[in-house]
């Protein structure tokens, strides 16, 4: 275990947020609960996509196959071979990293530049939303139903809105955990120094393929899982929503917002932006369509324009700022220390 | 300790150097000149394994490492400081340094190397917890040659280490590279500055459209009219 992992397991500051949205059922209304296992879940996707497109700098629009194959493959063998869903999870888990595997390889093979990679990874998730809807044993155009969540753990079932929740919240908290483990190994310097310069990289012994691959595998597996209870949470495994490229769109913008290659900042990106569009659509969607669409672009316009490498270094900022009184030696000892 | 034979390599299947012989005794700096486009920085690449040969042999050490990858032969020491710096911009100096210091082989004196770097480019330990890309162009030139000495360089290959600098930051790198080589490390020096090669080097090769056309010890090459003719392409 590294430094960083050790230190963030270590940190009262993690422990007292996760007990706090553990604690969240025991006063939220279920409508607010919605919102908060919405977040959760695009925390957890945040933050599993943010090993490829942060650490990594490889900006991936192929995330939505991943969490399709969680959602979607998964249901289907379970209901349609009548394979156990916590199985059924690996399997889609397992498929996920090796196409993860396959997509790192096409990169590396014909050297994709950035945009190019960009490119090959949506025209992979356009491919893979018209295999669904076009294929019954993932349920085609009209999708699955799987049979209600009456809480029956050892069939993935988490009892409804509470238990989803802390299932997820597990699982999200088990997704930053990756990023803080990554950050603080040598993959994780190997990623970043791939991302800042591939050739530079090469010429000190980094190896490219085994370490997109392996950033791409990591990052496919754990956005397989989330799709998984997240299609289990719907019970509703409908391929519009969860093969849909737009997916993707929104965990790169909650990431970016939140701060690209760092721990913490693709799920403070989706920790604020989902409760943001659910409230504003709530309050807003029946007045006048499209309102809350618009003044939610416009907040996020503005957040990228005060702080383009996103709201996580600007917060730091704000902390240093307070701090400055009393100057920590701590933060000075050690500069690149990671919170 | 470095030994190339015959060696042709390119971009699809267009060579950009051929037949190309060069040797490297330990302890030895060598020079490289030749003008833009000459091949220098291929040759280099596909020392380090970045380019693959297409034909010829590269030995180290009585090895044949023609086909390692890049990572095989930067854990046998042979460490290219790139062109144009290539630091990683957005890593902090000192995980530039740990950063190099990850392979096999320099691992277990990862700490000890830290301290010999520092003490040699003192710069550097006053920027610590500064992001790389914010470094001078002379400060980023002395943190690629401590990336590449933490690498466990035994042969250092450094491309155009002058380019871009102000005169007084190239003196201080030749000094720094002077300095390496007095302790015996092998350095192979590829440069397009010529009178500033000639004076730091014992031997040195002339590469002219990816063929070399001069080799020898500095005052030959120097007093050698190809030299001459390599440079300005006449």
């Amino acid at each position: 275990m590294n430094d960083s992992l050790r230190r963030t397991l270590l940190s009262p500051f993690f422990w007292l947020a996760f007990l706090a949205i553990a604690a969240l059922p025991f006063v939220l209304q279920s409508y607010y609960l919605h919102i908060v296992i919405l977040a959760l879940i695009y925390v957890a996707l945040a933050s599993a996509w943010n090993i490829v497109g942060g650490i990594a700098g490889q900006i991936s629009l192929a995330h939505s196959l991943f969490v399709g194959m969680g959602a979607m493959v998964a249901s289907a063998l379970f209901l349609k071979l009548g394979i156990n869903l916590w199985l059924a999870a690996l399997i889609a888990a397992a498929l996920s990293a090796l196409m993860g595997a396959i997509i790192a390889f096409l990169d590396w093979r014909f050297r994709l530049g950035h945009l190019s990679f960009a490119l090959v990874t949506l025209a992979f998730a356009e491919m893979g939303e018209i295999v669904v809807v076009g294929w019954d044993f993932l349920g085609g155009a009209s999708g699955l139903f799987l049979p209600r969540d009456t809480g029956q753990f050892l069939q993935f079932q988490f009892g409804g809105g509470e238990g989803v929740l802390w299932a997820m919240l597990v699982l999200a908290a088990a997704c930053i955990l990756v990023n803080v483990a990554i950050l603080g190994s040598p993959l994780g310097y190997y990623l970043r120094s791939i991302r800042d310069n591939e050739q530079a990289a090469q010429a000190i012994g980094v190896r490219l393929l085994r370490n997109k691959m392996l950033a791409m595998m990591i990052s496919a597996v754990l956005t397989s899982l989330v799709g998984t209870v997240y299609v289990r949470y719907l019970t509703f495994a409908d391929p519009y929503l969860l093969v849909s490229p737009v997916i993707t769109i929104e965990i790169v913008l909650f990431a970016t917002v939140g701060g690209l290659g760092r721990a913490g900042g693709p799920a403070l990106g989706a920790l604020l932006l989902v409760p943001l569009g659910e409230v504003l659509r709530g309050k807003l969607g029946g007045v006048l369509p499209g309102l809350h669409y618009f003044i939610y672009g416009l907040i996020v316009i503005l957040v990228i324009r005060l702080s383009p490498a996103g709201l996580l270094p600007l917060l730091e900022r704000a902390i240093a700022r307070l701090r400055r009184k009393q100057p920590s030696p701590q933060i000075i000892a050690n500069p690149t220390a990671r919170p | 300790m470095l030994e190339v034979r015959n060696l042709t390599a390119g971009y699809g299947g267009v060579p950009a150097i051929e037949g190309v012989s060069l040797r490297l005794d330990k302890g030895e700096i060598v020079g490289l000149l030749g003008a833009n486009n000459a091949g220098k920085t291929t040759l280099i690449n596909c020392l380090s394994g970045i380019v693959p040969a297409m034909s010829g042999a590269i030995l180290f050490e009585g090895e044949d490492v023609t086909k390692l990858a890049p990572k095989h032969r930067v854990e046998r020491g042979i460490i290219q400081v790139p062109e144009g710096r290539l630091v990683f911009p957005e890593m902090s100096v000192r995980e530039n340094l740990l950063l190099a210091g990850f392979n096999r082989r320099a691992r277990p004196h990862r700490k000890a190397e830290l301290e010999r770097v520092l003490a040699l480019l003192p710069r550097l330990a006053e920027r610590m917890g500064q992001m790389a890309g914010t470094l001078s162009g002379g400060e980023q030139q002395m943190l690629a040659i401590g990336r590449g000495l933490m690498a466990g360089a035994r042969l250092l290959m450094l491309d155009e280490p002058s380019l871009g600098l102000a005169p007084r930051f190239v003196q201080y790198i030749f000094e720094i590279v002077d300095k390496l080589n007095a302790e015996g490390l092998t350095i192979l020096l590829v440069e397009q500055n010529l009178a500033l090669t000639l004076r730091h080097t014992r031997r040195c090769y002339v590469l002219e459209r990816g063929k070399l056309v001069v080799e020898g010890p500095a005052d030959v090459v120097k007093a050698d009219p190809r030299t001459r003719s390599a440079y300005l392409g006449l």
